[in-house]
């Protein structure tokens, strides 16, 4: 469902992630703990992009949201001249690559000293495989630590908002396309069939709404349909934050540390609706410093620190039988 | 007793020359002056936009533009450009109002320089995590910044935007220098006829005072009304 290979991300000078690699399958609920600036809340943005990661690719449903690393393709490295080069001088082709790999060897992004091949090949695999990021967020929901809902939009506004407008941007590409086809169909003998479209903008808006005020129905909060979020606690935030990313319908909902910036009794009525989401079968990617919950909700526990995801297994494993020195230091502290 | 006999004279001063303190003197103030900072934020919005933008080299050009606007006197921009613009421009020369133009092109750059940081600042003081939130649940860069970040913007720019036009309505005043007939120009004009300075600058400043306080005191009366609703 959401496959990370092999991200790096640097601020500047200072390397915060140093390869990670993991998947994430569907229906799966993976929390991911570490210490504050141990790279966990990198690694969450970096999976829907809000960081772009400095090398390593981001796959969502077989698609890739990242551009292309030569570096996790073979047959990308083996057109380079780079590799033609060491295999010319008499390395052998498994060498060459290991070479290249392990000491970047591989030119600048925009020079053309790799040749014409290996920009055709890393084009091709881009062209195949890449899915724009805008459509993948829609399947990929946020909640983040500062709740983030819309300061000038009401409650239900909150919640409509996103649902409406890539509706719309549907509808109109729709239309767009079928001005194009019926244009062009001027000059076949075949027509080209056209796009339906069944929503208009007034249908769109009725589901939307529809859909706002039933999940505000099932957090409890309907009577807050129109107000604005400066009005609410934290706790009403926060879930109808989580409520605002699953009006989009999202495959997966990543969490970033949902419940930090709450008062210690809200906190509760959060991990709750989290619960319930989790048993629902959602896929959901949490950081979180609540490991109770972590232990209780995942079914796999990634520790990340210093850049590297250091152990990762079954809750109950990863916190009884801790291997790594820094993980079992990181739990007696917290634990 | 001076005084008091000056006191007399801008009685007299005003009731005889009324007119050209309210009718051809305050209009011409506010009409250059509403039209420097309608034409400012127009200019100066499009000019925030590049800075905020991405393409390098057309940032430079306009930070340096703006920087060397904010960095020299209003006066000196004034005389450069109604020098300098003709002698670029030599169609320029067979216009009748050619120094109303020249003074008008000055004062609506140095409005959108100063508006065109206003506005930068007011969108980049928008919470980073509203641009987060909206981008994460699939919006596009454009309805972000239509349905997101500059309705909150609006409300950080338009009370800087208000002391923008007290600041151009006293600005304008420099344009005097070049009689191009605006409240400040009138103080020459009726000088030459009364030959008695004091009493018509009285009168020009207590027009003045009053035209900024009651646009002070209005544009007060909005912000609070803006932040009650928010």
């Amino acid at each position: 469902m959401l496959k990370i290979n092999n991200i790096y991300k640097n601020f500047g000078k200072l390397e915060v992630l140093k390869g990670v690699s993991t998947e994430i399958t569907d229906g799966e609920v993976v929390s991911i703990i570490g210490a504050s600036g141990s790279g966990k809340s990198t690694l969450l943005r970096c999976m829907n992009l809000l960081e772009t990661p400095t090398f390593g690719e981001v796959w969502m449903d077989g698609k890739l949201l990242t551009p292309v690393d030569p570096y996790l393709h073979p047959e990308v490295i083996a057109v380079s001249n780079t590799y033609k080069k060491l295999v010319a001088e008499g390395m052998s082709d498994s060498d060459a690559i290991a070479k290249i790999k392990a000491e970047d060897l591989l030119n600048e992004k925009f020079s053309t000293a790799e040749g014409k091949e290996y920009k055709k090949a890393i084009k091709k695999i881009y062209d195949e495989n890449h899915l724009d990021i805008n459509i993948a967020r829609q399947k990929m929901g946020m909640v983040f630590q500062q709740f983030n809902l819309f300061n000038n939009k009401s409650v239900k506004e909150n919640i409509m908002l996103a649902p409406v407008k890539t509706g719309m941007e549907k509808i109109n590409a729709a239309k767009r396309h079928n001005a194009w086809v019926s244009f062009t169909n001027l000059f076949k003998k075949d027509k080209a069939p056209l796009t339906p479209i069944t929503e208009t903008k007034k249908s769109l808006i009725e589901k939307a709404e529809a859909k706002a005020m039933s999940l505000l129905k099932r957090i409890g909060l309907e009577e807050k349909a129109n107000v604005y979020p400066s009005t609410l606690s934290g706790g009403q935030k926060q879930r109808i934050a989580i409520v605002r990313a699953l009006a989009m319908d999202p495959e997966v909902i990543l969490f970033d540390e949902p419940t930090s910036a709450l008062d210690p009794e809200m906190i509760g009525e959060v991990l709750d609706l989290m619960k319930q989401l989790a048993n629902e079968g959602m896929t959901m990617v949490i950081v979180t410093h609540e490991m109770g919950f972590a232990r209780e909700v995942s079914n796999r526990v990634l520790f990340v620190d210093e850049g590297y995801i250091k152990e990762e297994s079954a809750p109950d494993e990863l916190f009884k039988n801790p291997k790594d020195a820094r993980l079992k230091d990181f739990l007696s502290k917290v634990l | 007793m001076y005084i008091i006999t000056m006191f007399e004279d801008m009685g007299k001063i005003f009731v005889k020359y009324w007119d050209l303190f309210l009718i051809e003197g305050l209009s011409a103030t506010i009409l250059l002056s509403l039209m420097t900072v309608v034409l400012g934020t127009v200019f100066g919005s499009l000019l925030a936009l590049i800075k905020i933008g991405k393409l390098k080299p057309l940032k430079w050009l306009v930070n340096a533009v703006v920087e060397v606007i904010r960095g020299t006197p209003m006066l000196l921009q004034l005389y450069i450009s109604t020098f300098l613009i003709p002698v670029l421009i030599p169609a320029m020369n067979e216009l009748e109002n050619k120094k109303l133009l020249c003074i008008s092109f000055t004062l609506v750059l140095n409005s959108a320089a100063y508006v065109s940081e206003i506005i930068r600042s007011g969108i980049e003081a928008v919470d980073k995590g509203q641009t987060e939130a909206a981008r994460s649940l699939g919006l596009n860069g454009t309805t972000t910044m239509t349905q997101i970040v500059l309705p909150q913007a609006v409300k950080n720019i338009l009370p800087a935007l208000g002391n923008e036009f007290i600041t151009v309505i006293k600005e304008t005043s420099l344009a005097s220098t070049f009689f191009i007939g605006e409240l400040m120009t009138q103080y020459h004009v009726i000088v030459g006829k009364t030959h008695n300075s004091l009493p018509i600058l009285m009168i020009i400043g207590i027009i003045y005072f009053i035209l900024n306080f009651v646009l002070s005191k209005a544009l007060g009366f909005f912000e609070r009304r803006m932040k009650a609703r928010a």
